[in-house]
C-alpha cells in the first residue's frame, strides 16, 4: 500500500536557496516549531561548519532550523541513540525527528522494548543511498577527487556517481561503484543495504521523481494519517506548496529505487558470499581471528540502538565474563550476536565505532538475512510486528516440530482469516 | 599446533569409540529432569557422558550459555523441555524453540556445526524417550568429532 504523494516547495524564498530539493522537509519542521506542535526538532548538524563531524542535535528555536538544512552524506550521527539516551526516549516532550531510513527503523524497534515513546514523535524520513564514513571521505577527497576536503560544501550520491561541490561553484563527479571497488565511498553497511526509501515513516522524503521539474521540489509520501495531517495542515497555513507527481514522476523514483535494490544485492553477494563459500573449520577461523582484535571498549555495544539493557550481560558485574580480560572470551562478540541479531537494522554503528576495524556490521547483517529467512521477520519496519525472539503466537502450541516452519504457520493463518471474512 | 590439531582430529575420527564427547543438557526441572531422574530410578541404560543442568524452565536458558558452553569446549549441547502446550510457564518452550532456531543459524553462521545443539521435548513420563535421546544425540556427536573450540 502507498500513501499519498506529494511535489512539495518551502514557501521560505531563503530556505529554497540553501536547500538542496524543494525545501519541504525544513519548512515542515518550521511549521511544527512555531505553531507548537513539537517541543524540539531532532536532526543532524554539522559541528562548528565541520561536515565531517555531523552530530545529532536538539533544535527548539525555529531560527536555527536553517542550519540544518541539506544532508550530511559524511557524517554518521547516531539518531536514536541520541533521542533515546539524551533525550530520556521523548517519554516527557513531542518531538519531530528527521532521520535515514536505519534511523528509523531502530527507533521503531526501540519502540517494541518500551525504549521510546512513538505516539510523541512525528517521524520524517529522508531517501538515503548511503553515507561515507568521514575519515573515508576526507582521504578519498584528496586522494581521487584531488580536492581539499574544507573545500566542499556539498555531496550528492545519485545515478552511480559521487558529486562534490566546492566554495567556488565547481563541481566534481566520480563513479562510484569505481571508487568502492578501491576501498572508498560508501560505508559497508550502505553499500548492502536495500531500503532507500523509508515508507515506515510518517513521511517520506526526497529527491527521487523530482528531476523533471523546472523549480526544484521535495518528493513527499505521506504513510500515515499523522504524516498526511501535517503535510495537509503546513499546505494550508502556507508553509509550503504542493502538487500532486504525475505517473511520470512516481515512476521515476520506483525505478531509481529498484536500481539501487539491485545494486545492494550485487553488494551483499560479493560480502557474503566469500565467508559462506568457507567450509565451517575455516569460517570459525575467520571469526576467531576477528575476534582475537577485540580490545573490549564497548563501543560496539554502546553505539548499537538496539542493545539497550541497564544491565548488560556482558559487564564484569553481572559475573558471566571475567572483568578486565583482554581479548575478552569468543562469548563477549558472540552474546551481542545472539542477543541482537534477529532485530539489527543494518545501520553500522557499531562497526564505526570499533576502533579495532572489526568487520561487525557485515556479521551481524549476515546473520540477520539468513534470520529474516527463518522467521519472515524484517526489522524496524512495521511497529506492530514483535521481535521474533520474544513473541509467540498460540498456533506454536500445536506443533510438537522442534524447527519451526514459520511460514506455512503464517500461510494457514493467512487463509484462516480470509476464511473467516 | 595446526598439524597437531589436524592430527588429532584425524584420529579421533578413525577411532570413533575413544572419543568421549562432553555434552551439556540443559533440563527443564518440570519434565525432561524428571524424565531423566526417572530413567535413572528404572535402570534405563544411557549413555553417562551427559552432563546435567538444571532449569526452571527450558526458556531459562539464555541463548548465550549454549555458545558459553560450546566456547568451552563442549562437544555438544542438549536442551530438553515440557511438549508444546505442557510448559509450566505455558510459552516459555515456545520461547526456547524460537532461540533454538535463532542458535542454529548463528552457529552455521560463524563456522560450528549447527548439529551440536539439539533440542527435543520429553515428559516427566518419557524416561525411554529420555535414554534414546541422549544415546542417538552421543552418536551423532560422535559422528562429528571433537569440538574445534576444545582443541585450543
Ligand atoms: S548490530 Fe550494528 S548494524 Fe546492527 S543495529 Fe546494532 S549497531 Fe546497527
Ligand atoms: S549485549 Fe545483550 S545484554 Fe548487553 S546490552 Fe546488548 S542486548 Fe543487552
Ligand atoms: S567496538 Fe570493537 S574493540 Fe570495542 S568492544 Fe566492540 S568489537 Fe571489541
Ligand atoms: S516448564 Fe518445562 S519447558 Fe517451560
Amino acid at each position: 500500500m502507498s500513501g499519498i504523494m506529494y511535489l512539495a516547495r518551502s514557501s521560505d524564498p531563503k530556505v529554497l536557496e540553501k536547500a538542496e530539493s524543494g525545501g519541504a522537509v525544513t519548512s515542515l519542521l518550521r511549521f511544527l516549531l512555531e505553531t507548537g506542535k513539537v517541543d524540539g526538532v531532532v536532526t543532524a548538524k554539522a559541528r562548528n561548519g565541520n561536515r565531517y563531524a555531523g552530530v545529532p542535535v536538539l533544535i527548539t528555536e525555529p531560527e536555527e532550523l536553517i542550519d540544518s538544512a541539506g544532508s550530511l552524506h559524511c557524517s554518521i550521527p547516531n539518531i536514536p541513540r541520541f533521542v533515546k539516551e539524551y533525550l530520556d526516549g521523548a517519554m516527557k516532550m513531542k518531538l519531530a525527528v528527521v532521520g535515514k531510513p536505519c534511523d528509523i527503523r531502530a527507533l521503531i524497534e526501540l519502540q517494541k522494548r518500551e525504549q521510546i515513546d512513538l505516539d510523541n514523535l512525528i517521524l520524517i524520513g529522508l531517501n538515503c543511498t548511503g553515507t561515507i564514513s568521514p575519515t573515508t571521505a576526507k582521504q578519498m577527497f584528496i586522494d581521487e577527487f584531488k580536492v581539499n576536503p574544507n573545500e566542499v560544501i556539498r555531496e550528492d550520491i545519485d545515478e552511480g556517481k559521487l558529486l562534490v561541490m566546492l566554495e567556488d561553484g565547481t563541481t566534481k563527479s566520480l563513479d562510484l561503484m569505481k571508487l568502492e571497488e578501491k576501498g572508498y565511498g560508501r560505508r559497508e553497511n550502505c553499500r548492502r543495504c536495500e531500503i532507500n526509501i523509508p515508507i515506515f515513516a510518517d513521511l517520506a522524503c526526497g529527491k527521487w521523481g523530482t528531476e523533471d521539474e523546472e523549480e526544484r521540489a521535495t518528493f513527499i509520501e505521506a504513510c500515515s494519517d499523522k504524516g498526511r495531517l501535517l503535510v495537509e495542515e503546513a499546505i494550508e497555513r502556507g508553509f509550503i506548496t504542493a502538487e500532486r507527481p504525475d505517473k511520470k514522476s512516481i515512476k521515476k523514483r520506483e525505478e531509481k529505487d529498484n536500481a539501487e535494490k539491485e545494486l545492494a544485492e550485487l553488494w551483499k553477494e560479493r560480502d557474503f558470499k566469500p565467508i559462506l563459500d568457507l567450509d565451517l573449520s575455516k569460517r570459525l577461523e575467520y571469526w576467531l581471528n576477528e575476534f582475537n582484535k577485540c580490545i573490549k571498549c564497548y563501543g560496539c555495544r554502546d553505539a548499537c540502538p538496539i542493545c539497550f539493557c541497564d544491565h548488560c550481560l556482558l559487564e564484569a558485574s553481572r559475573g558471566f565474563l571475567e572483568g578486565g580480560e583482554i581479548p575478552p572470551d569468543t562469548v563477549f562478540p558472540l552474546t551481542r550476536l545472539a542477543h541482537v541479531a534477529d532485530s539489527c537494522v543494518n545501520c553500522g554503528q557499531c562497526q564505526d565505532a570499533c576502533p579495532m576495524d572489526l568487520p561487525l556490521s557485515k556479521l551481524f547483517s549476515l546473520l540477520n538475512a539468513r534470520l529474516n529467512e527463518v522467521f519472515g521477520y524484517m526489522p524496524g519496519i512495521d511497529v506492530d510486528q514483535k521481535q521474533p525472539l520474544s513473541a509467540v503466537i498460540m498456533e506454536e502450541l500445536q506443533v510438537e516440530d522442534t524447527f519451526l516452519d514459520i511460514s506455512s504457520i503464517n500461510k494457514a493463518l493467512q487463509s484462516k482469516s480470509s476464511k473467516r471474512d | 599446533m595446526k598439524t597437531e590439531q589436524v592430527e588429532k582430529r584425524g584420529s579421533a575420527k578413525t577411532h570413533e569409540d575413544i572419543f568421549e564427547p562432553k555434552i551439556i543438557a540443559f533440563l527443564c526441572n518440570w519434565c525432561s529432569y524428571a524424565g531423566a531422574d526417572l530413567a535413572g530410578t528404572s535402570r534405563i541404560q544411557y549413555s553417562p557422558i551427559v552432563h546435567s543442568v538444571r532449569v526452571s524452565c527450558s526458556s531459562r536458558v539464555d541463548p548465550t550459555y549454549v555458545i558459553k558452553a560450546l566456547m568451552m569446549g563442549a562437544d555438544g549441547v542438549l536442551i530438553a523441555g515440557c511438549h508444546p502446550g505442557e510448559c509450566h510457564y505455558k510459552s516459555g518452550n515456545l520461547l526456547t524453540r524460537r532461540r533454538f532456531m535463532m542458535l542454529k543459524t548463528l552457529l552455521e553462521t560463524i563456522g560450528i556445526e549447527p548439529d551440536r545443539l539439539r533440542l527435543e521435548w520429553i515428559s516427566a513420563s518419557e524416561a525411554n524417550k529420555f535414554a534414546s535421546v541422549v544415546d542417538d544425540f552421543v552418536k551423532q556427536i560422535k559422528k562429528l568429532g571433537p569440538n574445534e573450540m576444545g582443541e585450543q
